[in-house]
């Protein structure tokens, strides 16, 4: 990662940060700990707590736990490095060792790509199922633990019905149990309820959050179709292909806001509660594939795969109601939409200088 | 009026018929009448995809790359599509090669039972800004809500469209109804239909996938495929356009297209001989005919037999070697009996 | 662990931190990985047996290469087509002197492909080509999989098909008999079902492998045979390394 990337994350963090770090003081000297900390939302969670240490002398000590740590540890030395981190490798399946100072943890251990829920559907409920199921007790080791957040999915919701322009968290949806695409989704649901058992029997305070979708540095340009795959084909310089009609309706957060968003709800989110965490404002896949283009010299081309006859049916839509946490937290989105983009564009131009190829 | 994605595997799915033995200058020639004739994708290659050529599934007069150079060059509006199979093509052998000849059209192909095999190769053509489409063949080997979840796993790795293939002509247009309604309702992505005519079916199956929601067709010109043939694409291109479909394809020219493909492509004009009935009825791939019959005659059996007990075994596309197998143990039960009436 | 197996879940890191647990590893992990294994395992002077097609050692056919392999610190098992097909294409070579091309073409039970085997199915048929190439001196080679679903699971079945000068089906037959023998050693599920014969002009073998069913299903022939041949070369190595220690 170029300097001016790792410096451009660390000033989005920065923005996103001000004005929560006095509710976030709680977390000074403490210790941090991130499952599934390498990936995107690790990432982010790790760049934010490194520049609460950095900027606002906070002294967290971050813990970041992960099946494969060597990718990260060569491609972010600048987080992997620190004196304040430490690299933990292990599969959170078999992770009995919490360190028994850890005062707050974040659950994040999953994987998001849903190629690999489709490929490996028993490996994806199981990683989520079996790694909760550890986590949580292995917990009852922490003799300061402050907060449990497990991040859980926007997906538990089931498919949002396309009349409801955004779902909230007392949404009682499901996914269709006993089919494989409903793998990912239903272990998030499980590991849910898990937690709230958890919650109530072991007396451990957690809190959950639902995230829809998000968009920024550390995230892969490979998984299939919209925002990524706008971004990739335009840096490619291909045209951006756009499924159906492109009337399927998405929101973005960008990852710092996201980060902000869960350090809020991990010090201050009521224990038994569950947040979304996304943008609210939804946009159709046409326009932000337009938003791209328009990024662009030469603007390339957007075509619709609108081939079929009545795409109605095939548009989806996938937007949270976050009342919840912005009314009883506080909480705001301090990057819109399209500086988001920018900021995304900038930061994958910059990470891939000097390769042709737009690589994860 | 609706709009239909017309597909046309003439040059790919025909030369199965002829032991994939079409020549550069019969590619040519069909690639120009098509592209005069606004065909909006025309697949090209051996009948069983991009490097397939092999013993097992015979040998392609035309090698992959110069047949996709060559039909490149003969369609200059005509997108230029390919079929391959994980397992017999490889991205490094294959699909990069074919990207680079110039294919806009990837058609990514697996079992119906087993899309995840298709994970890489739909990532590969998608990352390469190819359209990209899976397929599921021999698709009545399998429940319409098994096909639709495995349709689903290939809309997960980048599809933009599936195709159910009807590979042994078994369907009736009811089959194909409920398929196309579970597909159509479990996919936020186009789907689409490649009938064969085993049981005189083809043209109303197909039919039968529009009306329940299909927005993409597969034809052949006169039926050029394996076994029996497939849709006919003149005829099927007649009654869409009866029906009030828009192709964006020249009815006459089409028809020039299918007089010169009978010319110049095929020794006989498809039909539906009894063997092809018996594969149609035992659900077994059209494109063993061929090597079904030459080992009835070395081994001595009546090929209907072989086609019977290949059904029984639910043989699958591919596995070719098993017709010797399956041949060589009827022709040894033949002469037990015989010694045993003796 | 209830066998007093000692049991970890840090991969190579625990080879790493106790080098005297072990003087053999066999590596089923995976090619990518296997190469970043590769160079640990030779420096803590371990015998790789690489079940992986990473390819960073020799390749090893044991009822065909064994004594050679015996010198190799690593050697990779190829895949399980590779094993079933190696012997035939050996046996093909041996008796006859111009191959023009082989083909080998494998079904397994859908059932005994698991994720790993479908993410790599390009990487399996890229190892086994060369691999026949290797083993037959042939330069045109071809690998075909083909993943059956059919319940009740079909056996692991593969046949080979090759192109030669003057084909001699009896020579080949009296060789490839030799050959099954050694293989039947430590895959006694190995069992030819068709020819040597000849087919619309080309060398036609077909051989069947069933599993022990000792532990894995007997129709995944396929798992049990690269097993099979790893634990057979692994035995080789330990009776060499009994004979050198009786020595010293």
């Amino acid at each position: 990662m170029t300097q001016a990337a790792i410096a451009q994350v660390r000033q989005d963090c920065c923005e996103a940060l001000s004005g929560l770090e006095r509710q976030l003081s709680q977390l000074k000297s403490d210790h941090v700990l991130i499952t599934g900390g390498t990936g995107f939302v690790g990432s982010w969670l790790a760049e934010a707590l490194a520049c609460l240490n950095d900027d606002f002398q906070f002294g967290v000590k971050i813990y970041i736990l992960a099946r494969n740590t060597g990718r990260f540890q060569s491609a972010y030395p600048h987080l992997a490095d620190r004196r304040d981190t430490t690299i933990i490798q292990a599969d959170i399946r078999d992770f009995f060792d919490v360190p028994a100072k850890i005062n707050w943890i974040i659950h994040a251990a999953a994987t998001p790509d849903n190629r690999f829920h489709s490929s490996s559907p028993v490996e994806t409920m199981n990683v989520i199922a079996s790694g909760t199921m550890t986590l949580v007790k292995a917990v009852d080791r922490c003799v300061n633990i402050k907060k449990f957040l497990n991040i859980s999915s926007g997906l538990a919701y089931g498919p949002q019905p396309w009349d409801l322009e955004r779902i909230a968290e007392g949404y009682t949806g499901a996914p269709a149990s006993g089919a494989v695409s409903s793998a990912y989704a239903e272990a998030k649901r499980f590991a849910e309820t898990y937690c709230g058992a958890a919650r109530s029997q072991q007396r451990l305070p957690i809190v959950t959050v639902r995230p829809f979708a998000f968009l920024g540095p550390y995230q892969s340009l490979e998984t299939p179709w919209a925002i990524n795959n706008f971004i990739r084909d335009a840096l490619t310089g291909n045209v951006l292909r756009v499924l159906g009609d492109g009337q399927t309706v998405r929101s973005y957060m960008y990852g710092s806001d996201m980060a902000a968003w869960l350090l809020r709800i991990l010090t201050d989110g009521a224990i038994g509660a569950a947040y979304n965490v996304g943008n609210p404002e939804g946009i159709t896949l046409e326009r932000l594939a337009q938003l791209v283009a328009e990024r662009f010299n030469p603007r390339p081309e957007i075509r619709l795969n609108a081939s079929n006859s009545d795409a109605r049916h095939h548009r989806t839509i996938f937007i949270p109601d976050t009342t919840l946490a912005t009314t009883s937290l506080g909480l705001s989105i301090k990057t819109p939409l399209p500086t988001a983009l920018e900021r995304t564009i900038q930061w994958n131009r910059a990470y891939h200088a000097g390769s042709a190829k737009v690589a994860a | 009026m609706p709009a239909i994605l017309i597909s046309d595997p003439t040059l790919r799915d025909g030369n199965h018929a002829v032991q994939h033995k079409l020549t550069l200058k019969q590619i040519a020639v069909y690639c120009d009448a098509a592209d005069a004739a606004g065909i909006p994708i025309v697949e090209v290659g051996h009948g069983n995809g991009v490097g397939a050529s092999s013993l097992q599934l015979g040998e392609s007069a035309s090698p992959d790359m110069a047949a996709l150079r060559m039909a490149r060059e003969h369609l200059p509006h005509s997108k230029l599509g390919i079929h391959m199979i994980p397992g017999f093509a490889t991205i490094e052998k294959d699909l990069k090669g074919a990207i680079a000849a110039g294919v806009d059209v990837v058609r990514v192909a697996s079992h119906c039972t087993e899309a995840d095999l298709t994970e890489r190769h739909i990532g590969f053509a998608r990352e390469n800004g190819r359209t990209v489409y899976g397929v599921l063949m021999m698709s009545h080997m399998a429940s319409k809500e098994l096909l639709a979840e495995e349709a689903g796993k290939m809309e997960s790795y980048g599809a933009e469209g599936i195709i159910f293939m009807d590979s042994s002509g078994h369907y009736l247009p009811q089959d194909v109804t409920e398929r196309v309604k579970t597909l159509t309702t479990a996919l936020s992505i186009p789907v689409g239909f490649h009938a064969h005519n085993n049981l005189g079916m083809a043209i109303a199956n197909s039919i039968a996938a529009l009306d329940a929601g299909a927005a993409m067709l597969d034809g052949c010109a006169r039926g050029f495929g394996a076994g029996a043939g497939n849709a006919q694409l003149e005829v099927l291109v007649a009654v869409l356009e009866r029906l009030g479909y828009q192709t964006g394809i020249d009815l006459y020219k089409l028809l020039d297209a299918a007089d010169l493909a009978e010319r110049e492509l095929m020794k006989n004009v498809p039909s539906i001989s009894s063997l092809s009935i018996v594969s149609g009825l035992s659900g077994v791939f059209s494109g063993f005919a061929k090597p079904v019959a030459r080992a009835a005659q070395q081994f001595n059996v009546d090929p209907r037999d072989i086609f019977f007990e290949l059904g029984q075994r639910k043989v699958i596309a591919g596995q070719e070697d098993l017709i010797i197998e399956v041949a060589s143990d009827l022709a040894k039960k033949k002469v037990n009996s015989l010694l045993e009436a003796a | 662990m209830s066998l007093g197996v000692q049991v970890s879940s840090e991969s190579i890191g625990y080879i790493e931190k106790n080098p005297d647990c072990c003087d053999l590893v066999f590596d089923a992990t995976s090619a990518n990985d296997h190469k970043l294994h590769a160079p640990i395992l030779k420096r803590l002077g371990k015998i790789a047996v690489d079940l992986t097609p990473a390819q960073v050692g020799g390749m090893c056919s044991p009822a065909v290469n064994i004594a050679e392999c015996l010198d190799m610190p690593n050697v990779n098992m190829i895949t399980c087509g590779g094993q079933a097909s190696i012997p035939m294409a050996h046996a093909l070579s041996k008796t006859h002197e111009n191959i023009d091309y082989i083909e080998v073409v494998s079904s397994i039970a859908s059932r005994s492909a698991g994720p790993a085997t479908r993410r790599n199915l390009d990487e399996y048929i890229h190892t086994t080509e060369n691999a026949l190439k290797k083993f037959s001196s042939c330069a045109r080679s071809k690998a075909i999989l083909n993943l059956n679903p059919a319940q009740p699971c079909v056996n692991m079945q593969t046949t080979l098909l090759a192109k030669v000068d003057k084909p001699d089906i009896n020579g080949l037959t009296a060789y490839f008999k030799k050959v099954v023998e050694r293989v039947r050693k430590y895959v006694p599920g190995y069992r030819v079902l068709v020819g040597p014969l000849l087919e619309n002009n080309r060398v036609v073998i077909m051989v069947r492998v069933t599993g022990l069913g000792d532990y894995l299903p007997a129709y995944a022939g396929n798992l049990d045979i690269i097993n099979c041949a790893a634990l057979a070369m692994a035995e080789e190595y330990a009776k060499k390394m009994a004979a050198v220690g009786a020595k010293g």
